[in-house]
């Protein structure tokens, strides 16, 4: 069971810290690959072992995007539909979306996102700094 | 006399106020290199945040437009070994400008459609080019749930995603060049 999954960003894909052990993910930069499928199938993979173990317990994903083309939000969506079914089925998930707070369609996209988890608490704030 | 020649199709650019153009065989190592040239144009510019992104993730979507589907393009005659599958790659044929129009940024693509595609094409644009941004937003969604239509390579979302980052409606023209193709041209201004 790998207990840490760690990308390092490059100019066209995000930075991906997956802390396990303390049930803490994070996605951050900007988002858009070459290839979408290929950059987000081990980050997938790695996220669905580990919902698939929390069962009851909590987790935290924070979103700092700064940009994203529209093949990558396809995969954020599913980042989002998958922390959705986990919290169905009893884990306490939070998500945080933090975006630029000069770009408002990053926050638009952010509150498009939030208004489809009903079940994962949704937080939306500006990113520091 | 070569002088002359290069210079007259800067001027005639120029005339038209475009800062970048490409025209060729467009790849995504094209989009990464000319998109940095882009992005530290538009600081020098001093471009508000908001502005840069915009123009960014506009020319990303148009370049990525003409990489997925333009209809002219060029690939090895041979089918590759086995062991080199992966650089059996089409390449395909776009133009693209960024430019200024007054105070905006102009970003306009243009490449080779099959005339069988042209009035799908049409009809979708229509009907984006005359949304209001929350009529956007709403079909955003739908389409960002819905399973990509036949045919496309990525989440059936780029021009939407176009439309809403342009800060006027986005603009398409085709232009008949034969029986099987038409030139598709499309601008938005941020």
């Amino acid at each position: 069971m790998r207990d840490k999954l760690d990308i390092e960003a490059t100019s066209r894909t995000p930075a991906v810290v997956f802390d396990f052990p303390n049930n803490h993910l994070k996605i951050a930069g900007e988002s858009y690959p070459e290839d979408v499928t290929e950059f987000y199938r081990p980050v997938f993979d790695a996220l669905d072992g580990y919902l698939g173990r929390l069962g009851e317990g909590n987790c935290r994903f924070d979103f700092e995007l700064i940009y994203l083309n529209s093949s990558s939000a396809k995969a954020v969506m599913m980042l989002m539909d998958k922390l959705e079914d986990a919290a169905k089925k009893g884990a306490a998930v939070e998500v945080y979306w933090f975006y630029d707070k000069e770009d408002d369609t990053m926050q638009e996209l952010g509150e498009e996102f939030g208004e489809d988890l009903e079940t994962a608490e949704f937080h939306l704030e500006k990113m520091p700094g | 006399m070569l002088a002359g020649q290069l210079m007259d199709l800067r001027s005639m650019l120029h005339t038209q106020g475009i800062i970048f153009a490409y025209s060729g065989y467009v790849t995504e190592p094209v989009l990464s290199g000319v998109g940095e040239a882009l992005k530290q144009k538009l600081t020098i510019d001093d471009a508000d945040t908001k502005t840069l992104r915009s123009v960014f993730a506009i020319f990303v979507e148009q370049m990525q437009n003409i990489i997925r589907y333009s209809a002219e393009k060029a690939h090895q005659p041979m089918p590759p070994p086995t062991s080199d599958a992966g650089a059996l790659k089409e390449i395909r044929y776009g133009i693209l400008t960024i430019g200024r129009e007054g105070d905006d940024y102009v970003v306009c693509a243009g490449n080779l459609v099959r005339q069988a595609d042209v009035e799908r094409l049409r009809e979708r644009l229509s009907r984006i080019k005359n949304m209001s941004k929350e009529e956007l937003k709403a079909l955003y969604k739908e389409q960002l749930r819905a399973d990509p239509e036949q045919g496309s390579k990525g989440a059936g979302l780029g021009f939407m995603e176009i439309a809403r980052r342009a800060t006027r409606p986005i603009d398409f023209d085709f232009a008949d060049i034969d029986g099987e193709y038409s030139f598709f041209a499309l601008k938005a201004t941020i």
